[in-house]
């Protein structure tokens, strides 16, 4: 007993408390254990901060690369010139300040399982006891023949990822003359943010509407069918008489390949010109979890419905866009919700107790104008298949509604966005 | 052993600084783990939404009354409704204490 690694004196040490501590109280105390999270999005961080608001003493270490978050939510109202980058810019510092996550800046490129240890681009190395995985998505630019980053960059933006792409397709949609048409090409599921695409779609429209009404949109779909459909097909109608053109995959939708010079699309519809073309490109998990091998072959992850505990690794759990989620779309709300239960059952294993029961949340509001909202929402628990949505439970907005109420959902937008920010930086 | 021992929990306090008495979640069972998906447009501690109203400290039987008649579409048209249907009356009565209390 001359040498001891820190994890046998974390587990010894843990033991030694409990045995002093009253029983009510020893689970409380004995939680410690180091936590590494990667990734400080919706998912990454809601897990760092609930991780530490359920057992103080736990150390929780949270791996981001970039400085400040730019969400994915909301940036198509920047597209539609209602809302600034800034305003959709969040720091992680309360997180720090307020909650004692520590935040390492830097990318995670390895992580070996085995030991149990992540290691840093910078060759900086962290070892765990419970690893978090929430590195959202990966785009895959090979996807789209005639594509490629550099051609997203200059010509052809996603904006998928908020940020310097999201200015780039607003700056093109503010050059175009009107008259012109913007394509939109979302891909086939499963895919981040199932009704992006289509409040992007009305986004565009609200501006093109306001500044350049002869405008028309084509949206050149791989899918035959998409999120909230009835309804925004039923807002496109009343708000944007005949702007929009949507092209079912089964109708030729799906694009088979994209030329950047030409700034020409190619599908089953033949070939289309656009003043501006948005190509939102198919998708895996984030690099980092393919790399660490927690992905199946076809590039997500697959998990334990009631935990989120990765199938490939121990003590590992992915969460968010990047796992395997059953009936849960990949949205913030959902890695919001996933990233609580991940927290729970991380600190029930720390304290070796049973973790409590699974329940998951989602709730994705969209706008068809900055009046108009419309909303998707579902309670979830784990199954035999996977996350399950409860029977009778959730659903979309009615289709029948007055203004009133549309307005009350574009208004609960907003409140949601409020709330899971502070939800997730604190 | 001893020395070690000491080093250990003189790093568990440290860890321990930030997170407050009052924010912090002490029992970690289904409905207190459940009521946290409500804190993501509701909030919780101090936060205050602009179009949602608080529930972590309101009256538990106003929290209960609002949960059925949403979920009986008394109240309808919110999401509310959609969502108070994902759970049976009495884990929304457990809900409501726990909000009310918590």
């Amino acid at each position: 007993m001359t040498h001891f690694s820190r994890r046998q004196i974390l587990t010894g040490a843990a033991a030694a408390a409990s045995s002093f501590a009253l029983p009510h109280l020893a689970s409380a105390q004995s939680a410690a254990g180091r936590v590494v999270v990667i990734g400080g999005g919706f998912g990454g961080a809601t897990a760092a901060r609930y991780i530490r608001l359920f057992s103080p003493n736990t150390e929780v270490t949270l791996i981001e690369r970039d400085p400040s978050y730019i969400t994915c939510p909301f940036s198509n109202y920047v597209l539609g010139g209602f809302r600034q980058l800034e305003d959709i810019t969040h720091r992680r510092d309360p997180l720090q300040q307020r909650y004692g996550v520590k935040i390492l800046r830097g990318e995670a490129s390895a992580v070996d399982t085995t030991a149990k240890r992540v290691r840093l681009k910078n060759g900086t190395q962290v070892n765990y006891d419970r690893l978090v995985v929430a590195p959202g998505i990966e785009l895959n630019y090979a996807g789209v023949p005639g594509w490629s980053e550099q051609a997203a960059n200059t010509v052809m933006p996603h904006a998928w990822k908020a940020g310097p792409q999201t200015l780039l397709l607003r700056k093109q949609l503010e050059a175009m003359t009107d008259g012109g048409t913007v394509i939109v090409a979302p891909p086939a599921n499963p895919f981040r943010c199932p009704p992006g695409p289509y409040e992007r779609v009305s986004m565009i429209a609200w501006y093109l509407k306001n500044k350049k009404p002869k405008s028309k949109i084509l949206v050149l779909d791989a899918k035959d069918a998409f999120s909230k459909q009835g309804l925004f097909m039923a807002g496109w109608e009343s708000q944007y008489p005949g702007m929009i053109t949507w092209i079912a995959g089964k109708d030729g939708g799906k694009v088979e390949s994209v030329d950047p010079k030409g700034m020409t699309i190619t599908g089953g519809f033949g070939k289309e010109k656009g003043a501006v073309i948005n190509v939102i490109p198919p998708q895996t998990a984030g690099r980092i979890a393919i790399d660490a091998g927690l992905a199946e072959a076809n590039g997500w992850c697959a998990i334990d419905p009631a935990s989120f505990a990765s199938r490939k690794a121990r003590d590992v759990y992915v969460l968010g866009d990047a796992s395997i989620a059953g009936a849960m779309p990949k949205s913030g709300t959902a890695a919001n919700s996933q990233a609580k239960v991940v927290a729970a059952n991380v600190v029930s294993s720390l304290r070796g107790a049973a973790a409590p029961a699974t329940v998951f949340h989602n709730t994705c509001y969209s706008l068809v104008t900055p009046d108009y909202g419309i909303s998707v929402t579902g309670t979830y628990r784990p199954g035999p298949q996977g996350v399950a949505e409860v029977p009778n439970s959730g659903g979309v907005s009615p289709a029948q509604a007055n203004a009133a109420q549309r307005k009350s959902e574009a208004e609960h937008t907003e409140g949601w966005y409020a709330g899971i920010i502070a939800d997730t930086f604190g | 052993m001893r020395i070690r021992f000491y080093a250990l929990a003189a790093t568990c306090l440290l860890a321990a600084g930030p997170v407050s008495a009052q924010q912090r979640i002490a029992v970690l069972d289904d409905t207190a783990l459940a009521a946290q998906t409500c804190n993501v447009c509701h909030g919780s501690g101090s936060y205050i939404s602009p179009t949602m109203p608080p529930i972590h400290g309101a009256d538990a039987n106003a929290i209960y009354g609002a949960l059925i008649d949403f979920k009986t579409d008394k109240r309808p048209y919110t999401i509310m409704g959609r969502i108070a249907r994902g759970y049976s009356d009495a884990q929304l009565k457990a809900l409501a204490d726990y909000l009310s209390k918590n």
